[in-house]
């Protein structure tokens, strides 16, 4: 799997793994970098055939009349891979639609820098222009023209020949489905429909990094299964798709790689399973008995479970060893009561949610 | 040049599917020539002394009339940053392949098209239906004024589109500069013989430079020295115009 370097945040270090990459004096950059590449102290878009996207120390302060300045984006650092699914993950307001504007040159950073294929979002917008795609948070579909038309500006925008146009508007009908809805207005669709004409553009070019903030929003699920297919298959044939989302199930599916901001900051970054392992490594282990007894309660407590919920039958126990998942299946399959059970990793939304509470509770 | 032929195709393929905005940009200032101009032409029956010379309301208001129409079509274009903003579409264009400045050329030179359309079919009913006599030697340079025209007023008007954020903020402020605009101005009569307050704040509006180079390419009414200067004036309007309209774009979001 590609694993996007995590090049950290200012202010919190994590330590994980093995080996050491220490940033230097003065670098913004933690004492670990997950998969740490051959540099230990970055210098400003160091630009080689593997990277794609390049965030160093990005910095975005709104100034507001008669109110206190908003660090939308407070000194955040990133590198994503070519080819690569990389997820920006983070609650609202976290600061990810604010680093995807910058990245797509729709807004000017306060300070630090970023770079799109080694080209820098500041003095080289159009060459970065050049090299994206975008779908934005908002539905954005031409009202007034109809879903081919939509299609057909898109091609000619990005450069495309009038019969490439066609073919390829073709091509994208069929696979999201608008065949059928070729000659209806923007205006006169459904925002599911929308936004699928939205992302369907996307798939009209061929340039090499796409950015999708909150894409699926709005779509029902088997579109939605369609999209991430298409997105899948778009990053096997070499593109690398930036996304944010909400939806941390999808993430977990589709991504390589995982930043995890909040309040402008990176709290987590890394390849997807080793953001997983950031949290405490909970196992959940799910119980279903004929009956609940006081023992059962009692034996399961002795484990130590770091969180225990219980309902009509059944028992949700968290434990952090795996000695103790199996201590607790193994007393439950004694008490001849036990129907059920289930023992799995936390799932990216756990430890998402855990990374959040935590950092929360260290900022109060 | 794609990109700004990218641009103009996408303004005329959403022309194409609004007759109502044809209706405006091209019917709207016929009628005030036919209806508004007629009425007053017969109304001041003898016509206007301005400068020795004699006209009438038709000969003299039809310069005001091509104003009014790169005026009217540039609000409406500069209006359009409103429907795209509103529907999402604007923030996507920008991410689009082409500089801030091809987007918003792309922009004016559809406007600027339609703008010489309805300046032939408002020469073309000034003359057949009202038999206004017209310059004809000067009628690349009435094209010219009408383009430069409409361009200065979308790059303006394009800058308040861009710093309000409401459209209903900016529809109010748009009509009451445009009455104020045109009422100040001398689009619907000389200045002769106005008082001195409406004459300083007249000849201080770009819209009266517009239309006085056009009302002397049109029926040959003003001095050339007077009007070089206006026309240079409406050229630094331009610039400064462009060059705000590029700003503000660049921090529209």
């Amino acid at each position: 799997m590609i694993v996007s370097s995590f090049v950290g945040y200012r202010g919190v270090n994590i330590k994980r793994g093995g080996g050491k990459c220490k940033g230097g004096p003065g670098s913004n950059f933690p004492e670990m970098l997950v998969d740490c590449p051959s540099f230990s102290k970055p210098q400003r878009h160091m630009y080689d055939d593997t990277t794609a996207i390049d965030v160093v120390d990005l910095l975005k302060v709104f100034e507001k009349k008669n109110r206190a300045a908003v660090r939308a984006v407070d000194y955040i650092s990133f590198r994503v891979r070519r080819g690569e699914i990389f997820g920006l993950l983070g609650p609202n307001g976290a600061g990810k639609s604010t680093t995807i504007k910058i990245l797509t040159t729709l807004l000017p950073p306060t300070s630090g820098s970023a770079s799109i294929l080694g080209y820098d979002v500041v003095s080289h917008p159009l060459e970065v222009r050049k090299s994206i795609c975008v779908v934005v948070q908002e539905n954005a579909v031409e009202l007034y023209l109809s879903v081919r038309n939509n299609l057909r500006t898109f091609g000619r925008f990005h450069g495309l020949t009038w019969s490439e146009i066609e073919r390829r508007a073709d091509g994208v009908s069929e696979l999201f489905g608008l065949r059928e809805h070729q000659h209806e207005k923007g205006v006169d669709l459904s925002g599911g429909l929308k936004r699928r004409v939205q992302v369907a553009k996307i798939f009209m070019i061929d340039t090499p990094i796409v950015f999708l903030d909150e894409a699926t929003t709005g779509m029902d699920t088997f579109n939605k299964r369609a999209t991430l297919q298409a997105i899948r298959e778009e990053s096997r044939k070499g593109r690398t798709i930036v996304l944010t989302t909400h939806m941390l199930d999808e993430a977990e599916e589709l991504c390589d790689a995982l930043a995890i901001v909040n309040h402008g900051r990176v709290i987590a970054a890394g390849s997807t399973d080793n953001v997983k392992s950031m949290g405490l490594r909970l196992l959940n282990v799910s119980l279903t008995f004929e009956r609940l007894t006081n023992d059962i309660l009692r034996f399961i407590h002795a484990y130590h479970p770091y969180k225990i919920e219980t309902s009509d039958h059944s028992i949700e126990v968290k434990v952090r060893e795996e000695e103790a998942a199996l201590g607790i299946l193994a007393g439950a399959r004694q008490t001849g009561l036990l129907r059920h059970f289930e023992i799995t990793n936390a799932s990216l939304e756990d430890v998402f949610v855990e990374l959040i509470d935590k950092k929360e509770s260290v900022t109060s | 040049m794609k990109e700004v032929l990218a641009v103009m195709y996408r303004e005329f393929l959403i022309r194409r599917t609004s007759p109502l905005w044809l209706f405006f940009d091209v019917a709207v200032p016929l009628l005030y020539l036919l209806m508004f101009g007629v009425a007053f032409d017969k109304a001041l029956g003898l016509g206007l002394a301005i400068g020795g010379d004699s006209v009438s309301y038709n000969q003299f208001f039809l310069a005001g009339v091509l104003s009014m129409s790169c005026f009217g079509s540039a609000m409406n274009q500069s209006y359009g940053f409103f429907v795209d903003r509103d529907n999402g579409i604007f923030y996507e264009f920008l991410t689009y392949p082409m500089t801030r400045g091809q987007f918003l050329l792309g922009k004016i030179l559809f406007q600027c098209l339609m703008s010489v359309v309805q300046c032939v079919l408002t020469l073309v009913a000034g003359v057949l239906m009202l038999e206004i006599g017209i310059q004809w030697e000067f009628l690349l340079l009435v094209f010219c004024v009408v383009i430069i025209g409409a361009a200065g007023w979308f790059f303006f008007l394009a800058i308040f589109a861009f710093l309000i954020r409401r459209n209903d903020t900016y529809n109010t402020a748009i009509n009451v500069a445009y009455f104020l605009l045109m009422f100040l101005s001398s689009l619907f009569y000389p200045l002769e013989n106005v008082p001195g307050w409406l004459k300083v704040l007249s000849y201080g509006n770009p819209l009266t430079w517009q239309t006085d180079a056009l009302r002397f390419l049109t029926i040959g009414v003003g001095q050339i020295e007077f009007i070089v200067i206006e026309s240079l004036c409406f050229g630094v309007f331009l610039l400064v115009s462009f060059w705000g309209a590029i700003r503000t774009l660049q921090r529209a979001i």
